[in-house]
C-alpha cells in the first residue's frame, strides 16, 4: 500500500506537461537509437548525457529522459532486425529469426506491429516487478555494511561478463584498467595526488562522461570505418496490415511466459537482456513444440523474444537503482548520470531521492503507453529514416559527440582526450577486451576504496573484516561462481545460442 | 593463427602494472600518520590484480582478430586525423565552418559522393548550430563567421 502511494507521487512527478514533453522527446530518440544499426543503447544514451547536463535540466527530468531512451531503445532493435536481418541492439538478435522470414513472406507490417505490442507487454511486465521487488530489495540493502558493500562491487564485476561472456579473465582486466583509471586524481580521503604528472586537467580526476562517449561512439565511427559498410543494407517492403485479433489473442501466453521470464533474466547478475530474449524464444519453442513453425516466421517467435528482452531491461534497473550496482552496459550509462546528478545510487535513494526513483518508474509506465502509441502509427516513418546509410549518420552521431562533450565545458583539451579514449576503446574492442567493465570500473571505482577504507577502519586493519559476515561470504561466493561459469557452461550455452541462429534457413 | 595481439597486450599491461604500482609506492605518507588504508592501498591492490591478468594473457592468449592493413588502416589513420583536426580548428575557424569539413571528409571517406557528403556536413551543422545557438541558448564558438 506504501508502495502505491509512492507510486502515485512519481505519477505526479513524470505527468507534469514538462517531463512528459521530454518522456515523449526520448521515446522517440530512443526507438531511433535502437533501430538505426550501429548506434547501439548503451552509446545513444552516452551521447545523450552531456546534452542533459548542459540543458540544465532538473535531475528527475534527466533522468526520465534518459529512461524513456533506454526503454525505446529496446522497442526500436526490433525494426531493423526484423526489415533488415540485422539486429539493431545485440538483445534484439533473436527476433531476426522468425522476424525477418516474416518479413519476406511480405508480413513485415504484422511482424512489427506484433512485436511493437509484445515489447509493450514485456515492458509492462518488466516494470509492474520492479515496483513489487525494488522497494523490497532496498531496504534488505539497508542491512548492509562497508564489507558487504565492497564484496557486492566484486560481485558486479566478476558477473558482467555475464555466464556467456568468452573470456572472464579479460573481464577483470577490462574492470582493473577502468577502476586505475577513476584512481587518478586528488585522493578524497588524503589529499594526496595520484598519478596527476602535475598536470591540472587531471587533479579533478577523468571525467567519465567523456571517457564513455569516446569508448562508444569514437570506437564505433572507427569500426565502421574498417568495415566499410558505409552504404548500409536494402529494406524489405513493409506491406499492409493484415493481423487478425483472433491472431494476436493466441500471443498472448508467450506474451506472458516471455515478459516474465526476461524480468528474472534482467534482475539477475550477469544474464541480461540478451539472455532474457534467448531465454523466451528457446522455452516458447519447447512448449509449442510441433504446432509451431519456429525459425519459418512464426509469429510467436517474434513475440517470445520481443516480450523477453523489453521484461528484461526493466529488470536491469533492479540492481540498478536498489544497489547502485548496474548489470549492463546501458544501466550502467545511467548510473553514470545519477552519479554525475550528484546523487548517491543505492537503497538510501528510495527515501532521499524519493521523487526522482519513483519518477523515474512512473515514466517507465507512462514511457511505454507513448512508446506503444508511437510505434504503431510511426512505425513508416522509423522506416525511412532506417535507409539512411551510415556514411552520413555515423559522421553526424560523432559531431553531435564532439558538441556535447565541448559544452559541458569548452574546452578542446577534453575533446582530444575523447579522442585518445575513442582509440583506446577500438584497440580495446579488437583485442576482444569489453568495454562495459571499465565504464563500470570508473563509475565503481571510487565507492569501492571508500568502502574498503572503511571497513578496514571498522576493524581496525583487519582484513579477515571483508569475508567475516554470511552474507559477504555468500557475496563472494557468487562472485567467485561467475567468474568459474563461463568456464563450465559458457561453451555449451554459446554453442546452443549460434545453432538457434543457424537453423534460421535465411539468415546469412 | 597466432595469438601475438594478447602477447602484446599482456606485456604493455604488465608494464603498466609495475609502473602503476611503483608510483604508488613512492606517496608520502599522508600527514596525521599511516592508516590501516592509505592512498597507495587500494592502487597496490590493483596492480597486483593487473599483473595476474597479464601474465595471464601471456600464457594463454586468444587467438588474434584481423587487424586492418593497407587501405583499412589508412582509412582509419585518416579518420583520426580528421577527428583530431576538428578538436583543434572547432575554435579558430568556428563550429559551421569546422564541422563541414569533419563531417564532410568523414561520410565522403565512408563513401559517400563528395557533393553529398559536404552538403551533408553544412546543413548537420548549421542545423545544430542555430538549434544549440538560439533554440537552447549554448554557445558554439561562430569563429570566422561571428558578427559584431
Amino acid at each position: 500500500m506504501e508502495t502505491l502511494g509512492f507510486l502515485m507521487e512519481g505519477f505526479a512527478v513524470a505527468l507534469t506537461p514538462y517531463n512528459l514533453m521530454f518522456a515523449l522527446f526520448g521515446a522517440f530518440v530512443g526507438t531511433l537509437i535502437g533501430c538505426l544499426p550501429g548506434l547501439g543503447p548503451a552509446n545513444g544514451v552516452a551521447i545523450l548525457i552531456p546534452l542533459a547536463f548542459t540543458l540544465g535540466l532538473p535531475p528527475e527530468t534527466a533522468m526520465i529522459l534518459l529512461t524513456s531512451v533506454y526503454a525505446g531503445a529496446m522497442y526500436g532493435g526490433r525494426i531493423s532486425s526484423i526489415l533488415l536481418n540485422i539486429p539493431g541492439d545485440e538483445p534484439a538478435m533473436m527476433t531476426c529469426l522468425d522476424g525477418y522470414p516474416m518479413a519476406q513472406k511480405g508480413r513485415a507490417a504484422d511482424a512489427l506491429a506484433v512485436s511493437a505490442i509484445a515489447s509493450f507487454t514485456g515492458g509492462l511486465i518488466g516494470t509492474i516487478g520492479l515496483i513489487m521487488l525494488a522497494p523490497v530489495l532496498a531496504r534488505f540493502a539497508l542491512t548492509f555494511g562497508p564489507a558487504e558493500y565492497f564484496a557486492l562491487f566484486l560481485l558486479a564485476f566478476a558477473t558482467l561478463g555475464g555466464i556467456t561472456g568468452k573470456n572472464p579473465m579479460k573481464t577483470v582486466i577490462a574492470a582493473t584498467l577502468g577502476i586505475m583509471v577513476a584512481t587518478v586524481g586528488i585522493d578524497i580521503s588524503t589529499g594526496t595526488q595520484r598519478y596527476t604528472f602535475g598536470v591540472l586537467e587531471l587533479y579533478e580526476g577523468i571525467d567519465f562522461i567523456l571517457a564513455i562517449v569516446g569508448l562508444f561512439a569514437i570506437s564505433e565511427l572507427l569500426f565502421f570505418v574498417e568495415s566499410r559498410l558505409g552504404k548500409g543494407r536494402k529494406s524489405v517492403q513493409i506491406g499492409k496490415l493484415t493481423l487478425t485479433p483472433k491472431e494476436l489473442i493466441s500471443t498472448v501466453p508467450t506474451q506472458l511466459r516471455g515478459g516474465v521470464l526476461g524480468f528474472i533474466a534482467g534482475v539477475l547478475p550477469g544474464a541480461g537482456a540478451s539472455l532474457g530474449s534467448f531465454i523466451s524464444y528457446t522455452l516458447e519453442k519447447q512448449i509449442l513444440g510441433r504446432k509451431a513453425r519456429f525459425g519459418e516466421g512464426d509469429i510467436r517467435g517474434v513475440v517470445a523474444p520481443e516480450a523477453g528482452n523489453n521484461g528484461a531491461s526493466s529488470g536491469a534497473l533492479v540492481p540498478m537503482l536498489t544497489l547502485g550496482v548496474p548489470g549492463s552496459g546501458t544501466t550502467a550509462v545511467l548510473l553514470a548520470m545519477l552519479i554525475s546528478l550528484n546523487i548517491t545510487p543505492g537503497p538510501l535513494m528510495f527515501t532521499q531521492n524519493a521523487d526522482i526513483v519513483w519518477g523515474v518508474i512512473a515514466a517507465l509506465l507512462v514511457g511505454n503507453v507513448l512508446l506503444l502509441l508511437l510505434n504503431i502509427p510511426l512505425v513508416g516513418f522509423f522506416v525511412r529514416l532506417l535507409s539512411i546509410p551510415p556514411m552520413y549518420l555515423l559522421p553526424i552521431v560523432t559531431m553531435v559527440a564532439f558538441v556535447g562533450i565541448y559544452s559541458i565545458s569548452h574546452s578542446t583539451f577534453d575533446l582530444y582526450f575523447m579522442v585518445a579514449f575513442g582509440v583506446a576503446g577500438y584497440l580495446l574492442r579488437k583485442l576482444e577486451i569489453p568495454l562495459v567493465p571499465i565504464i563500470l570500473g570508473m563509475l565503481l571505482g571510487p565507492e569501492m576504496e571508500k568502502n574498503l577504507g572503511h571497513a578496514l577502519v571498522l576493524s581496525d586493519g583487519d582484513w579477515s573484516v571483508l569475508w567475516s559476515s554470511p552474507l559477504s561470504i555468500t557475496l563472494w561466493g557468487i562472485a567467485a561462481l561467475g567468474l568459474a561459469l563461463p568456464y563450465l557452461v559458457g561453451p555449451l550455452l554459446r554453442r546452443r545460442m549460434n545453432a538457434a541462429m543457424k537453423e534460421s534457413p535465411v539468415s546469412d | 593463427m597466432t595469438s601475438l595481439g594478447d602477447r602484446i597486450l599482456g606485456l604493455g599491461l604488465l608494464v603498466l602494472a609495475v609502473a602503476y604500482g611503483w608510483a604508488a609506492q613512492q606517496w608520502p605518507e599522508p600527514f596525521g600518520g599511516a592508516e590501516a588504508v592509505g592512498p597507495d592501498t587500494f592502487p597496490t591492490i590493483l596492480a597486483v590484480v593487473l599483473v595476474a591478468g597479464s601474465l595471464y594473457l601471456m600464457i594463454k592468449p586468444d587467438p588474434d582478430a584481423r587487424w586492418p592493413l593497407g587501405k583499412s588502416a589508412l582509412e582509419l589513420v585518416v579518420s583520426l586525423v580528421v577527428l583530431v583536426v576538428y578538436a583543434l580548428l572547432l575554435e579558430p575557424l568556428g563550429f559551421v565552418i569546422a564541422t563541414t569539413l569533419a563531417v564532410g571528409t568523414l561520410s565522403w571517406r565512408m563513401g559517400a559522393a563528395p557533393q553529398r557528403a559536404f552538403l551533408t556536413g553544412l546543413v548537420s551543422a548549421v542545423v545544430v548550430f542555430v538549434l544549440f545557438n538560439y533554440g537552447l541558448s549554448l554557445s558554439l564558438p561562430a569563429g570566422l563567421l561571428e558578427v559584431n
